[in-house]
């Protein structure tokens, strides 16, 4: 049996948690740069608040209704979700972390589920305070359908039997299901295939046929025989970004070269955590294509480099050369990113015969880098060219503390 | 901070293995004694003296764990009138109340008495001013 924890409107609950004023009213979180709506409590959903919709569109209905705005605070999700995936690993003989918000576990061996599942979501609750809700089921894709159901219950819903499987898809919409996208969701329309139910009594053949080999597991997973196994979807990276929006446009070549060198050289951190250099590194640049009015301009090039690296200066060094030529006047960039690709473990390094290699060198400073920036903390040390005022850095008006993470944000009590 | 940089001496020995080296025990360290589990453990500062009658005082450190229930006379962390308090939890006659210096809320006031979480200990710096600078100002200090 496979059980599906999902935290529920997780960035709105670890918002709340430190705010319990804001029990049972509506909190929406915005994306990077304050954009679009990213996460939303109940209470906002129940004002018509829609996933993705942008700020600017939903401002009167938050003015209206006294929606309470949140910018997204990774520092402080990353460590609640830290928290919960940590208690949810006592519980399950294997986890396999899912995204940020949800992980599979694996339930084999144990026994009475109808009443180990609430005693998780329980402990979860209590230890971090975050709301979980438990599907449990014999194959990923039905656990999956159970998480969803469970949201409407009381938070755990266990499928052990048929009858309670049968039960669970016949009202289930198949665009609710697990790995229907819209391409699929096109098929089934067209057959007037509504719910899972129907979906379900579909000949196999016809899965095969028209879905692939997802299409036969899909048909399996169903109908309760696992065809997905743990840690399985996860993809081995192939290339590493970091890309952001800018606060206001970038028209100048000099702000530009700053928020690249920020970036770069956070790919560079990326990179060494991972242990890997990269071959390729593609330097991009947008404009706003929401404003017709603007020329647009979306340039990208990919550099090759002569040896791979993930020393900050190569990368540094790289991208700001590449975004000085990919650089127009005139032109209004709102967003900038790098990608490295051709990534190869750091222990396999190919040498070039054509070009010195001092990489013995820059690695030791990249090693100085990270060790005082661990301990001192981010950006402590770092390349001049990153600049000091950063104006160009993401707006987050809205962003509560590192109330878990920094000494100066834990929270006073009287 | 010190330590992580202390780890790169005792890695270089240039000349004898230290005979001490198959004894190694790991040096005491206090984070393993005020903290039981880290996931559910968060930080609060004490503001103002509203404990001061349990010796709790301004600017002490607290370290709360979540995964505890609250029993009669148990340190707490409650949220009452949009703030987070510091409270000693009681029960008389089988009612649950919440005490300080301020005064006492009983459970019959609230629907429930809204309690985030367990105090379990309290770090404070007993160093006089004039010692509390340079490498020993964050002792116990936000």
């Amino acid at each position: 049996m496979f059980a599906l924890c999902d935290c529920n409107n997780f960035y709105a609950s670890a918002e709340r948690l430190f705010r319990p004023e804001l029990t049972g009213k509506p909190i929406v979180v915005l994306s990077n740069n304050d954009g679009c709506v990213i996460a939303r409590s109940e209470e906002a959903k129940a004002f018509g608040i829609k996933m993705g919709d942008p700020e600017f569109l939903v401002r009167d209905l938050i003015k209206k209704y006294h929606i309470h705005v949140f910018s997204s605070n990774y520092v402080l999700y990353g460590d609640m979700s830290e928290r919960v995936m940590n208690q949810l690993g006592r519980w399950f003989p294997r986890l396999d972390v899912y995204s940020i918000d949800e992980a599979f576990g694996w339930l084999g061996g144990i026994r009475n589920l109808e009443s180990y599942a609430p005693k998780i979501r329980n402990a979860v609750i209590q230890n971090t305070g975050i709301p979980v809700s438990i599907g449990v089921a014999p194959t990923k894709t039905l656990a999956k359908l159970a998480n969803k159901l469970a949201k409407k219950h009381n938070g755990v819903l266990v499928l052990d039997t048929d009858e309670k499987i049968s039960d669970a898809v016949r009202d289930f919409p198949v665009h609710d299901l697990w790995g229907v996208g819209r391409q699929y969701y096109k098929k089934f329309e067209a057959l007037k295939i509504e719910t899972v139910a129907q979906l379900r009594e579909m000949p196999e053949m016809w899965f095969k046929q028209n879905m692939t080999i997802m299409g036969q597991r899909m048909y399996n997973e169903l109908w309760g025989r696992p065809a997905i196994p743990l840690d399985e979807i996860r993809e081995t990276t192939k290339g590493i970004t970091v890309s952001r929006s800018f606060r206001n446009y970038i028209e100048s070549p000099e702000i530009l070269a700053e928020a690249l060198a920020l970036y770069a050289s956070r790919l560079a951190e990326k990179l060494r955590a991972q242990k890997l250099r990269c071959v390729y590194l593609q330097v991009f640049l947008y404009t706003n294509k929401n404003r017709e009015d603007h020329p647009q301009h979306f340039p990208s090039h990919t550099h090759k480099l002569l040896i791979a690296s993930n020393s900050t200066t190569d990368l540094v060094g790289i991208a700001v050369k590449v975004s000085q030529k990919l650089f127009r006047y005139g032109i209004k960039y709102r967003k900038a990113g790098v990608i490295a690709t051709g990534l190869i473990p750091e222990s396999e390094l190919q040498l070039n015969m054509f070009s010195d290699h001092d990489g013995g060198k820059k690695d030791t400073v990249s090693a100085v880098l990270d060790r005082l920036n661990l301990a001192y903390g981010r950006g402590t040390l770092r390349m001049a060219t990153e600049g000091y005022e950063k104006k160009w850095r993401l707006k987050h008006e809205y962003l509560s503390k590192g109330y878990t993470t920094r000494w100066s944000d834990i929270i006073q009590v009287i | 901070m010190i330590r992580a940089f202390e780890k790169r001496a005792e890695q270089k020995i240039s000349g004898f293995q230290s005979p001490a080296a198959d004894y190694l025990e790991g040096r005491l360290d206090i984070a393993g004694r005020l903290v039981v589990d880290p996931h559910s453990t968060f930080y609060f500062q004490m503001k103002g003296e509203a404990m001061s009658s349990v010796s709790i005082h301004d600017g002490d450190i607290l370290i709360i764990d979540r995964s505890l229930s609250p029993k009669n006379g148990t340190t707490v962390i409650a949220f009452i009138d949009g703030n987070f308090s510091c409270r000693i939890y009681q029960v008389i006659n089988s009612i649950p109340q919440l005490k300080n210096d301020t005064g006492t809320i009983y459970q019959t006031e609230m629907d429930t008495l809204q309690i985030w979480g367990v105090v379990t200990s309290v770090c404070r710096n007993v160093l006089p001013k004039s010692l509390k600078t340079g490498k020993c100002r964050h002792v116990c200090a936000l």
